[in-house]
């Protein structure tokens, strides 16, 4: 016990740094995904091919590469940012593909007669975004997005091999410092667990509230 | 200017395809002990007593909220400080992301055993056939092209997720452009060469699925 | 129409407000930051007018410069700090730390927001080309640690073991290369930290990490019970303390303090920061022939 309140300043600020770059993440890539999604489903051909190129790409490569590329790789360009922006970053452009697809599909789900009867009755394209398609896409997305939530927060951790003392990070310091390795892991196992638990759960209750099932 | 300088990198090139063919091998095997680890647990799941089912959900739901990283660390690091160290750094990963798949297969192979359907299991039990055998000839093969798609889909995300292996120096893909980089630093040539390899094998695993998938089709 | 006058008064009035208080800004700006810009040929006399010393230094690094639990912060880096300052005023309180990132040592004294740099900075001739280095204050090198019930002595014995030795290291320019040099036929296996590469050896999974010389001796001062050193250091740089260029006098002081540190008047305080943070017992410089110019004596 008195172990881990040793620790728990270290703990602590590590799960703060955990907790800032998945918002963050979580912000780029929602934010990215709504452009993404909305230049695959409405935009011109060249702009589609190229949010299409960048959504596949994204998901055939893994994720501590693209943090590797931007991290050695800025520099090496001339840019110096620091680790734990280059990690928002990578995990960013990741977290908007996955978004991109979420969104569109979506949006896709909506059948096609409601839109049609919206047009019919001389509803603007913002209108019909703002009064059909996002009521209804809500809903659907919401699940979907709750889960890549939950897998940012895991993937985040990836950044402490690029020296970001995040909880992963902060949790090897304290098991190479105090050697107990079967409680600290726990203890981070159960900080993960509960970020994740809480988001999945938090997810399910908007979805009720939403009302869809 | 960044001057671009492809020399260093192929140079190196078979310590790349060595760690992509490691790579591949790692997928492999971590989806099979994976497979094993996640049928027993589904089973468990569904047909096993309370107890059982307790312990099941609470691997799947612990497993699938923390981040394999911290799995990796826990078995490479934390096992010997306990007291345990068989295996060496490519075993313990291989075990490390099989226990890791075994969470998703499990409700992969949840879904599985409830889609088949609940007519060809009461025929069966009414011809005599025991719980196993209803298993072993009824669930396990109607199962069976069921889940291929997403097994195929867990392969492509588990050979993604070796790159985490670099961590604990495996000299899988990863960690070769880490060794090349630290030498040459030409880390954009070698990142984009690894970022097209890794996507070319994801491309060639998901083409390969989807020509077993179509064959298997055509066989039922 | 009132409401139209009304409002387009207001934003005249407050325009007006706005400007008068952003020029009231700017001249009491330019009255007041005057001494914070502009070189200093005389940065001695500044300090000592000033009454304190600003060092830069890092705080996430030990034995060299890090926090103790309660925030304060201390190491070998700190101590020479005090020394200067002991230098200065005769009062090794009389300094003030400013922490700082290692991106931030050169461009910290190019702009005059730091007096001097202890941040344990490697002495490379790119570096000298912009900001000026004091002589050493220590020998850095790549150093082993070994857990201290291995049946293996040092790096020595490493190298000559029969079965296949693994070594750890941080990801590091010519890493294996490294290893090799002292240790040849050794697998190295290259982590992302060093406290992983430290944790693998605690876990058995290498026979010897190679990792800073200054990190080694820590590392066995603080947990002799855990660890022992290879006893063998190899790849030696140098680190050394930084001034801006083009103030001599400086420079001369600060080379003075270190030079009396390690081989002079200040040598106990020296000695007693080196064994606390390395622990290792310097002998005192002969007496007579003065050591700094080689010669052997009998």
């Amino acid at each position: 016990m008195p172990m881990i309140l040793a620790g728990l300043p270290l703990i602590l600020h590590g799960l703060l740094v955990t907790a800032t770059i998945s918002l963050a993440v979580l912000l780029l890539g929602t934010v990215l995904g709504i452009f993404g999604s909305l230049s695959l489903l409405y935009g011109a051909n060249v702009l589609r091919w190229c949010v299409r190129i960048y959504v596949d790409v994204c998901r055939s490569i893994p994720h501590l590469v693209l943090i590797f590329a931007i991290f050695y790789g800025l520099p090496a360009l001339g840019l110096q940012v620091p680790a734990i922006v280059a990690g928002i970053l990578a995990l960013g452009l990741f977290c908007g593909a996955h978004m991109s697809e979420i969104f569109r599909g979506g949006v896709e789900s909506i059948p096609h007669g409601q839109m049609d009867a919206a047009k019919s009755i001389g509803l603007t394209f913002a209108q019909r975004l703002r009064h059909i398609i996002f009521p209804q896409a809500l809903g659907r997305i919401l699940p979907a997005w709750v889960n890549t939530a939950v897998e940012i927060v895991k993937s985040s951790s990836l950044v402490s091999l690029v020296s970001v003392v995040d909880l992963t990070m902060a949790i090897q310091q304290i098991v190479g410092r105090t050697r107990e390795a079967l409680l600290f892991y726990a203890v981070a196992a159960m900080l993960y667990f509960a970020i994740n638990f809480t988001l999945s759960i938090t997810g399910r209750r908007l979805e009720r509230k939403l009302g869809h099932g | 200017m960044y001057q671009f300088n492809w020399r260093p990198v192929f140079d190196n090139f078979d310590l790349l395809l060595k760690g992509l063919g490691l790579a591949v091998a790692i997928a492999l095997l971590s989806l099979t002990i994976g497979s094993l680890i996640g049928l027993a647990a589904a089973f468990g799941r569904t047909h096993g007593p309370p107890p059982l089912q307790c312990l099941t959900t609470a691997y799947v739901e612990l497993v699938r909220n923390i981040p394999l990283l911290l799995i990796i660390y826990f078995v490479y690091f934390g096992l010997p400080l306990l007291g345990v160290s068989m295996l060496d750094n490519l075993w313990s990963f291989v075990l490390a992301l099989a226990l890791y798949a075994g969470a998703y297969l499990t409700e992969i192979f949840r879904a599985g055993i409830a889609g088949v359907g609940k007519g060809h299991i009461d025929a069966a039990r009414s011809l005599g056939m025991t719980r196993l055998q209803v298993i072993r000839h009824i669930t396990l093969p109607l199962m069976a092209r069921v889940v291929l798609p997403s097994l195929g889909n867990t392969l492509i995300s588990l050979f993604k997720d070796t790159s985490v292996a670099s961590a604990i120096a495996v000299p899988e893909l990863t960690y070769g452009a880490i060794r090349i980089n630290v030498n040459t630093w030409r880390v954009i040539e070698v990142y984009l060469v690894v970022a097209a390899l890794y996507l070319a094998t994801c491309y060639a695993i998901a083409g390969s699925l989807r020509w077993i998938e179509r064959r298997w089709a055509i066989v039922q | 129409m009132a409401e139209q006058t009304s409002r387009r008064g207001f934003l005249r009035s407050s325009a007006l407000g706005l400007g008068a208080g952003v020029t009231a800004l700017a001249a009491a700006g330019c009255t007041g930051g005057v001494t914070a810009t502009g070189p200093s040929a005389n940065k001695l006399n500044e300090v000592l007018k000033r009454g304190t010393v600003i060092v830069g230094t890092g705080s996430t690094n030990p034995p060299w410069h890090f926090e103790d639990e309660k925030g304060d912060l201390q190491g070998f880096d700190i101590e020479m700090g005090r020394l200067l300052a002991k230098g200065l005023f005769d009062d090794p309180a009389k300094v003030q730390f400013v922490r700082q990132a290692s991106d931030a040592r050169v461009p910290n004294l190019q702009t005059g927001q730091v007096d001097v740099v202890f941040q344990f900075m490697t002495v490379t001739a790119q570096r000298a080309q912009l900001v000026a280095f004091s002589i050493p204050y220590y020998r850095e090198g790549v150093g082993t640690l070994l857990r201290r019930d291995s049946a293996h002595a040092g790096a020595l014995d490493l190298a000559k073991a029969r079965k296949k030795i693994k070594v750890s290291i941080l990801q590091n320019v010519y890493a294996e290369g490294l290893v090799h040099a002292a240790i040849p036929q050794a697998e190295v296996m290259q982590f992302d930290s060093v406290a992983n590469a430290v944790l693998a050896l605690d876990a058995g999974r290498v026979e010897a990490a190679a990792i800073d010389d200054s990190t080694v001796r820590w590392l066995v001062r603080q947990n002799p019970d855990k660890y022992k050193s290879g006893n063998y250091g190899w790849s030696p740089q140098t680190y050394a303390a930084a001034v801006r260029q083009g103030d001599p006098a400086w420079l001369n002081f600060v080379n003075t303090v270190l030079h009396e540190s390690m081989t002079g008047v200040d040598f106990d305080a020296y000695a007693s920061g080196f064994e606390k943070y390395f622990g290792v017992k310097l002998a005192p410089p002969p007496v007579g022939f003065p050591v700094e110019f080689g010669l052997r004596h009998t």
